[in-house]
């Protein structure tokens, strides 16, 4: 890339050609006030707040959209300059309803900082009174039109980020309006709550419908952590004030997903109604009761010591935690519950970044939309750059309306054929791969890259400890490691009168039937490492202490070694 | 130097901006060796002196024939204007019923609201009858200086009258400028 020389306030400056001027005077330490402006969102230049003046150059630039060129003379603070951002604000807060007093994000505004910044006293244009409906339709997020100045970096975050296209501007000048779809409630519309458009929005026009009101960002924590709601394993970040958990937003430049989440990661952990389980529990006389860790670790550990013993975990943990339970049952037998994808024998694997680059992508035997849906985002991203998307054995699959190629593994030769003309190819697979599909997908070796998508949340990490998918068995002692997986009942007809240990977060019907209960934290109170899909392990930061009487599972599993 | 002679008056507010007056506190008696407080909503005397003052506080907005003769008689008789609080600097909370028609606003609020029974909208000659909309302060008269927030924290009017006290025109920036609860 070729070097550019410029000045910023009589400051020299190189940049790269093609950067733009605001790019080149923020590597500068040159500051320039943005507001419709996001790093991780294209440029727009509607705001008008990064104006600046360009030597030689008739009015006044958008820095955000203004190409820098060799020898430019760009001033960013001149009267002209701050007068016109001026004035845009002053526009900006005469359109809409900013009265701050009963606004959620007073304090914590980028509109409102930037008024203070111009010191904008008072308003000299008079108020429109158009009297615009919130949209409290979705369950998540609650959308004010009034606090809309439309800088349409929501727009952007669901077609770029989340490649989701629900969110549009409907033109009707002042009367101009953030709509989703054609204009129908949100809660109605074809948003798929990854929360992206929330973390952008630089007012109070997007608001979290749990955390609201729940403090200035001076008084709240932010714990950087890994989401183990599914085995993708998306950077969190968890903010909390106090005890209380807030809301959870993704993180922006990290890997492996770059800030965007998904409901399950963002939203749906935060209104989980599962009754918590908060103390040991051993069954007297037939009935659940509570009783202190020694009591129930020491049936626990009697009852391993004199049984054959089954050890069955749902990878809803830490590595810590599932190296241990290999480790207590490493003379009886342990596997996990969840069935893995099936192991190809050939080919690279890939990263969930490849994706992104690929030309082509194949999936067979998964449904990322549903199960690891940043996966399944990352593909559609690929599809609006251009990329073909095929589906192999896959039928009823909600990627087909944004399909090119839709083949059977009989007729494989189709794939074969496209994937000849393709330079980056990805295939993503997962349980399902039929072993026709397998054969079929052979001879992409070369060209291809291959990411398997587990099922289990942390399969990666039972792998690394050899919990190889395990299904029920006789035994006479059965140990469920389920931490906070959803237990719907499966398990408790293949009991067969085994003594039933369960270390779980959550009642469950599994529960029910259990001699001995051990509880575990859940995801935001966990410490400890994640190995994601692709392979890399990531830390676990506990964002929420946990419940005084629960016990991080490793530390439990631990104590069980020592008593055997 | 002499002392600067100050009227304040409340339009239509919640007397928060007069609380948050009181709220500086001790300075107070500091601020009376440089300020004579002639009229206000806590004198007896209620209307600014014929003679006129150096400076003139209005906080709450403009919604009644009344208050805008006020706003119009603090105007002539002061050499300075301060609004002060969100509701003179932009009508703040008072706005809300202009998203409404007037007379709608006075049957939910006097008839219809859930904890009145037979009520009536109250109409006296002496009760001033309500503009159609409700007005900043600037919207209606000319104003010199402005002070935002609900309220203005105190130490942000011990500024803008400790300025005007000696004989400068104040200007509210950074901390001193906030907008609704966010001085707090
Ligand atoms: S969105 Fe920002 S500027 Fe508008 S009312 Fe809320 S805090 Fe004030
Ligand atoms: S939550 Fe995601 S999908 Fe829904 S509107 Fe926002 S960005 Fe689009
Ligand atoms: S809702 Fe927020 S992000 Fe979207 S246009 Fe309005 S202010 Fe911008
Ligand atoms: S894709 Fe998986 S890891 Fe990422 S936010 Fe969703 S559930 Fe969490």
């Amino acid at each position: 890339m070729s070097e550019v020389h410029l000045t910023i306030n009589s400051q020299s400056v190189t940049a790269s050609r093609g950067q733009t001027i605001l790019a080149a005077a923020r590597t500068a330490g040159i500051d320039i006030p943005t507001l419709c402006y996001h790093p991780a969102l294209s440029s727009h230049g509607a705001c008008r707040m990064c104006l600046v003046e360009v030597k030689g150059m008739r009015g006044l630039q958008t820095a955000c959209t203004c190409p820098v060129a060799e020898g430019i003379q760009v001033e960013t603070n001149t009267e002209a300059v701050i007068e016109g951002r001026r004035f845009a604000l002053e526009l900006l807060f005469s359109e809409r309803n900013h009265y701050c007093m009963y606004c959620p994000v007073s304090g914590d505004c980028e509109l409102q900082e930037l008024a203070y910044r111009y010191g904008l006293d008072h308003w000299r244009y008079p108020r429109t009174y158009h009297k615009m409906a919130v949209d409290a339709s979705n369950h998540h997020f609650v959308m004010d039109p009034n606090r809309c100045i439309l800088c349409t970096r929501c727009v952007r975050a669901c077609a770029e980020i989340a490649a989701n296209h629900t969110l549009g501007l409907r033109e009707r000048g002042s009367r101009s309006m953030i709509m989703a779809d054609v204009s129908v409630p949100l809660g109605e519309s074809s948003c798929v709550n990854c929360g992206a458009c929330l973390q952008v929005c630089p007012t109070g026009a997007l608001i979290d419908a749990r955390g609201v009101y729940g403090g200035h960002e001076e008084d709240l924590t932010h714990t950087l952590t890994t989401c183990i709601q599914c085995s993708v394993g998306c950077a969190l970040d968890v903010v909390t004030r106090g005890n209380r958990l807030l809301r959870v937003e993704g993180v922006w430049d990290s890997d492996p997903s770059g800030g965007l989440l998904c409901v399950d990661g963002c939203f749906k952990p935060l209104y989980d109604e599962r009754q918590r389980i908060t103390t040991p529990q051993i069954r007297r006389n037939g009935r659940l009761t509570p009783a202190d860790w020694d009591e129930a670790l020491d049936i626990a550990a009697k009852k391993l010591k004199n049984g054959s013993a089954l050890g069955l975990a749902a990878c809803a943990t830490t590595n810590e935690a599932l190296s241990t339970f290999a480790r207590l049952f490493a003379r009886n037998k342990a596997g996990r519950m969840e069935p893995a994808a099936p192991q190809l024998g050939y080919g690279r694997s890939a990263q969930l970044q490849d994706i992104l680059a690929a030309d082509l992508i194949v999936v067979a035997g998964a449904h990322p939309l549903s199960h690891q849906r940043v996966v399944g985002y990352f593909i559609k991203r690929a599809v609006d750059q251009g990329a073909h998307l095929a589906l192999l054995d896959l039928t009823g699959s909600d990627l087909e309306d944004y399909a090119t190629l839709l083949v059977n593994s009989e007729d494989a030769g189709l794939l074969i054929e496209k994937a000849a003309h393709v330079e980056r190819a990805v295939v993503v697979y997962g349980v399902d791969l039929t072993p026709g599909a397998i054969k079929a997908l052979k001879p992409l070796v070369d060209q291809s890259l291959f990411l398997a998508l587990d099922a289990a949340r942390n399969g990666k990490g039972a792998e690394a400890v050899g919990l190889e998918p395990l299904d029920v068995e006789e035994a006479e002692v059965l140990y469920f490691l389920l931490g906070e997986q959803r237990e719907n009942g499966a398990m408790v007809g293949r009991l067969n009168g085994a003594f039933t240990i369960v270390q779980a977060c959550y009642y469950s019907p599994l529960i029910e039937h259990a001699d001995v209960v051990l509880p575990t934290p859940l995801w935001a109170e966990r410490s400890g490492h994640f190995t994601n899909l692709e392979g890399k392990v990531s830390s676990l930061n506990a964002a929420l202490p946990m419940p005084e009487n629960v016990r991080e599972e490793a530390e439990v599993l631990d104590t069980l070694i020592a008593m055997l | 130097m002499g002392k600067i002679t100050v009227a304040t008056q409340w339009l239509e507010a919640c007397a928060g901006c007069h609380m948050s007056f009181l709220d500086i506190d001790e300075r107070i008696m500091e601020l009376l060796k440089q300020v004579e407080l002639t009229s206000s909503p806590l004198t007896d005397l209620k209307h600014p002196p014929q003679e006129g003052v150096d400076v003139g506080i209005l906080t709450g907005a403009v919604g009644n024939e009344d208050e805008w003769a006020e706003a119009r008689e603090m105007r002539e008789r002061a050499r300075f204007l301060v609004a002060m609080g969100d509701c003179a600097v932009f009508g703040g909370i008072c706005t809300m019923r202009n998203f409404f028609d007037r007379d709608d606003v006075l049957i939910r609020g006097y008839v219809e609201n859930e904890s009145t029974v037979d009520g009536q909208v109250p109409c006296h000659e002496d009760l001033a009858p309500l503009t159609r909309y409700v007005k900043s302060v600037g919207e209606v008269v000319p104003v010199d200086v402005y002070l935002p927030g609900c309220p203005p924290s105190a130490d942000a009017i011990w500024y803008v009258l400790g300025e005007l006290a000696a004989g400068r025109v104040p200007k509210p920036e950074r901390e001193l400028l906030k907008y609704g609860l966010d001085g707090a």
